[in-house]
């Protein structure tokens, strides 16, 4: 019983992790195939990643998308998880319509937003990109803030209060600094999202704001090269980097904060 | 007093995000349901026609007046994009009409008084003018009906559409039977899955845990490469079996419905997962031992106690994969061939291959009322579990 | 019907090099109540699983009724369990969570029913048997559990401190409730817990715990008026320990001189040995305190430090020579003042002289 339930697990384990484990090498592969054997190492493909004008713009357009719609999701996101924290009326239907970007189908949003982008002169815009991105990121920030501020004791925002802070002096001392690993975790994964999306880029997107995952996807398609693998490993150390520097930015600032 | 500060303070903490998701997201979605209905096309290039036509019963060619309204109309269009869209919608409501509109158009625009029943005998036939009829006005259930392959004849009554001239309903279908094969995969992997992590503790549960969030952290996109690149024909799978001797050749598994519920299952796992060992785990340790105590054997202890405690997770699980599969674009449009494109291919498709944004919009109304209905039932049951922890 | 005495017999239990039991001995009798008394981590509840079947044990054997049970599973074990959180089936209303083990054990409809409303009327929860077990209080959940270990007449009932999530007064009700209960129907009852006043108050017998080892078996008299070693003295109940020589030791009449060369005269087990280092224990409610030196008896001399009024008595804290000491007062006895000097007598029966 015990050995079945091992041997049960430890091929779930393999199915979930193997496809993340075969792609990773794949990037290093001096063929022209993404194919195991792996005949030798080699950067080649990452050298294509910067050389070729396509690759390169589509990685330069991820550099400027993902930053901003994780700023305006993370700003818009934590305000209105601050706003729903008290006890407003209607907290938990507006908690739900703001989760809403989050169930409706990409592809239902994207035909909407197509259209009316086109009315609205957004289409084939950085800002559309941006826009369309940010709604989606909007509910990650919203429940990974909601998170930390519901582990939050309100006794001890009360506590600082009754030792003579203000509420803006309690809520930069005190909420703000326990509700931080929340806004990070939200900003992290609003980053990773707009890193990684295909279906709102697709409709709202012209072909001079080709996101890095876009070109992934037209690539899979049509003329498949290890310069997929590349890009999935530049796509996973971005998310990787990104997520360890706005933690170690976070523990800085509450480092600051404590001097 | 406080009371009304703090909820005033509330009000304007939420209000950018309220006004920013009203702007990009609600009116969006607005737009498509608009559009999913709308057929401006004819009526906005033949007023005169559509305020003539009205009064018209159909029946045989239609009175001067009215044929005169409608060469008024075409003598004074002179925006010829709107034009040729009229004329794609009358067209495809009335096959011959491009050639008669290439014919009528120039005589027209030459003289408005020309008589259209010598110009071209089409004129002569009720059809045409049937059709423009049904054409003017700038509401239309038609790329509604398609959806579920119906249509409107020249009388006005819902028929369904001959066989083989449209794939929705089929496609619709297949979305369906899809995303319930892969909601079935996922909860025979998963639920044991769920069981184990949760009767582990340490390491090993971690590992567990870990196993199913890095995944998920992981970008759509890369698995779905990944997959790609296990499932190809001179992919590891098929050179697993080729050199263990289980198969002579390699074995197709991409482009097909295999490859599509293999790649979904595992990036829709995690949904599954995660539900029901979030319910396990907030069972007491002590249950089992419990009513093994009281006498259960195992096998009836897991289905007198742990299943209904459980079951609750599970339902959650379900509907958030079944919900999010119906949605899923980028997963059957790669690793998925011709007959496994679900409804969202078939929406891209219609929107920005041939332009055809009411039917896109339409397909869309139906995947998003799926949608809702799937996540309703989603938030009663984990609104129920509230009131009962409470 | 009789009820099922238990045997360990040379019982051990091991987490990797992690001991937890060591070869440990102990029989109940058939109706017997046992307290396992310790402090948390040594080894009661262990010992508690094993005999439930929940732990596996490592070497050693557990009988009861004379056959052995070390590889019987929990569900054909037949013995009831009390949980430390009851463990109720959260989905299952009072009635069906009763119902549970005659269900199991395949009895008629009717005969449950029967069965269930008699257990539920003897904790006086008939009128909620359709509520779920989150709809009731801790102390009624705590019934429901009692109920639902004792419905199916198990051969032994096992208690892990099923009052330890009680208030206080609920708690000693039920203390009370579970003994009356035990004397009706005259089960086996093995009970675990870490207040020794619950032990002292319910059981026919209470083995005192410590790092794995029974340090004691015997009667709440035993246990407290005769401990057998300085752990289970200062765990049961408060005591005044002073450390000396014996001097002489014969049937029972022993002589210890303390640092200070003060002589006091005390009971105590065989074998201590002449010129071995001892330690006289005097509980606090058994000393007195005297304005002059006591005729007969032994005497301390001492300064009151602290008076503090405890309701039911007074509480003296005294400095002697050789550290703190405590007495408790009855209220009627007149109260000494801080500061004063004062002497502490005690007679030779309540003074238990033991081997550090």
């Amino acid at each position: 019983m015990r050995w079945l339930k091992g041997a049960y697990a430890s091929l779930a384990v393999i199915f979930l992790m193997a496809p993340l484990l075969v792609i990773l090498p794949l990037a290093f592969t001096s063929s022209a195939f993404l194919t195991y054997p792996i005949p030798s190492f080699s950067t080649r493909w990452f050298i294509e990643l910067v050389d070729n004008a396509v690759w390169q713009r589509s990685i330069v357009n991820s550099l400027i998308i993902a930053p901003s719609t994780t700023a305006l999701a993370t700003v818009l996101g934590t305000l209105a998880a601050l706003g729903l924290r008290g006890r407003v009326p209607f907290a938990a239907t507006l908690r739900t319509v703001f989760l809403l970007p989050m169930v409706v189908p990409a592809v239902v949003m994207g035909v909407g937003m197509q259209v009316l982008f086109v009315r609205l002169g957004l289409v084939n815009s950085y800002l559309g990109v941006i826009l369309a991105h940010t709604v989606l990121a909007i509910p990650f920030v919203l429940i990974s803030v909601s998170g930390s501020l519901a582990g939050i004791d309100r006794r001890v925002e009360r506590a600082a209060e009754s030792l003579g802070a203000s509420p803006v002096r309690t809520f930069t001392r005190v909420t703000l600094p326990l509700m931080m690993p929340g806004v990070l975790s939200g900003a992290a994964l609003a980053f990773a999202l707009s890193l990684d999306e295909v279906v709102l880029t697709l409709f709202v997107a012209g072909p001079n704001q080709r996101t890095l995952a876009r070109q992934m996807f037209s690539t899979l398609r049509e003329n498949i090269s290890p310069a997929i693998a590349s890009a999935a490993f530049i796509i996973i150390v971005g998310t990787v980097v990104v997520t360890a520097l706005l933690f170690l930015a976070g523990r800085g600032w509450q480092r600051q904060r404590r001097s | 007093m406080t009371g009304r500060r703090n909820r005033r303070r509330a009000a304007l903490l939420i209000a950018p995000l309220a006004l920013f998701l009203g702007v990009f997201f609600f009116w969006p979605l607005a737009t498509m349901l608009a559009q999913s209905v709308s057929d401006p096309a004819v009526g906005r290039v033949l007023p005169l026609t559509s305020a003539a036509i009205a009064d018209w019963d159909g029946q045989g060619v239609p009175p001067p007046e009215i044929q005169r309204a409608f060469a008024t109309d075409l003598h004074e269009a002179t925006d010829d994009l709107a034009v040729g869209d009229m004329v794609r919608r009358l067209n495809s409501a009335q096959s011959g009409f491009r050639s008669l509109m290439n014919k009528t158009l120039p005589a027209v625009r030459e003289d408005v008084d020309v008589d259209l029943a010598s110009l071209d005998r089409k004129w002569s036939n009720p059809a045409y003018w049937q059709a423009i009829r049904g054409a003017v006005s700038p509401l239309t259930d038609r790329n509604l009906l398609a959806t579920m392959d119906l249509e409107r004849n020249a009388g006005g009554e819902i028929n369904r559409m001959p066989a083989g001239s449209s794939a929705n309903g089929a496609i619709i279908l297949r979305t369906l039977v899809v995303s319930a094969i892969v909601t079935l995969c996922c909860l025979l992997i998963g639920l044991p899955y769920a069981m184990i992590a949760a009767s582990v503790t340490g390491w090993r549960r971690a590992v567990l845990l870990g196993a199913v969030l890095l995944p998920l952290w992981t970008s759509l996109l890369v698995r779905t490469a990944a997959w790609f690149i296990l499932l190809q024909d001179s992919g590891l799978i098929n050179g697993m079996l080729t050199g263990l001797g289980i198969v002579d050749q390699p074995v197709q598994l991409i482009f097909n419905r295999l490859g599509v519920v293999i790649a979904m299952t595992h990036v829709l796992l995690p949904f599954m997962v995660l539900p029901i060992y979030s319910v396990l785990a907030t069972i007491p340790a002590n249950l089992m031992p419990a009513a093994a105590s009281l006498g259960a054997r195992p096998l009836r202890a897991f289905w007198r106690v742990l299943l209904p405690l459980a079951l609750r997770g599970i339902l959650s699980g379900v509907l958030l994969v079944f919900m999010t599969a119906i949605g899923y674009y980028i997963t059957p449009a790669l690793v998925g061939g011709a007959n496994d494109q679900m409804i969202s291919a078939v929406i891209t498709q219609y929107a920005t291959g041939s332009a055809n944004w009411g039917m896109a919009a339409a397909l869309g109304v139906v995947l998003l009322a799926l949608t809702l209905v799937l996540y309703a039932c989603y938030g009663w049951l984990s609104r129920e579990d509230a009131v009962r922890l409470s | 019907m009789s009820h099922s005495g238990i045997r360990f017999d040379n019982v051990s239990k091991a987490y990797g090099n992690l001991r937890v039991v060591e070869g440990l001995d102990l029989d109940i009798a058939g109706g017997e109540f046992v307290s396992l008394l310790g402090p948390s981590g040594s080894g009661k509840t262990t010992l508690l699983m094993m005999l439930a079947g929940f732990e596996d044990v490592t070497s050693g054997r557990i009988l009861v009724d004379g056959a052995l049970v070390n590889d019987i599973p929990t569900y054909r074990r037949d013995m009831g369990v009390v949980f430390q959180n009851y463990a109720l089936f959260p989905h299952l209303d009072i009635a069906r969570n009763v119902a549970f083990p005659l269900e199991m054990r395949g009895m008629g409809r009717a005969d449950i029913r029967q069965r269930v409303d008699r257990a539920l009327e003897m904790v006086q929860l008939l009128h909620l048997r359709d509520r779920r077990p989150s709809q009731l209080s801790g102390g009624q959940q705590q019934r429901v559990a009692l109920a639902r270990a004792l419905v199916f007449e198990p051969r032994v009932v096992l208690m892990d401190e099923p009052l330890g999530a009680l208030d206080k007064q609920l708690r000693e009700q039920m203390q009370l409730d579970i003994r009356a209960i035990h004397r009706r129907l005259g089960v086996t009852i093995v009970f675990v817990t870490h207040d020794q006043q619950e032990a002292l108050t319910m059981s026919d017998r209470i083995a005192v715990f410590d790092k794995g080892r029974i340090q004691q078996i015997g009667t709440p008299r035993e246990v407290y008026d005769r401990p057998a070693n300085r752990f289970v003295a200062e765990f049961i109940g408060e005591t005044n320990l002073l450390a000396g020589t014996v001097e002489t030791a014969e049937n029972g009449g022993t002589a210890v001189s303390l640092s200070d060369g003060t002589r006091i005269e005390g009971r105590s087990p065989a074998g201590l040995a002449r010129g071995s280092a001892a330690l006289a224990s005097i509980r606090p409610e058994r000393a007195r305190l005297h304005a002059a030196r006591p005729a007969e008896g032994n005497a301390l001399p001492a300064q009151v430090t602290d008076i503090l009024y405890q309701g039911s008595h007074i509480r003296v804290d005294l400095k002697g020579a050789d550290g703190q000491l405590t007495v408790h007062l009855d209220r009627s006895a007149g109260e000494p003042a801080v500061g004063a000097p004062v002497w502490l007598g005690f007679a030779p029966d309540d003074c238990w002289i033991i081997s550090p």
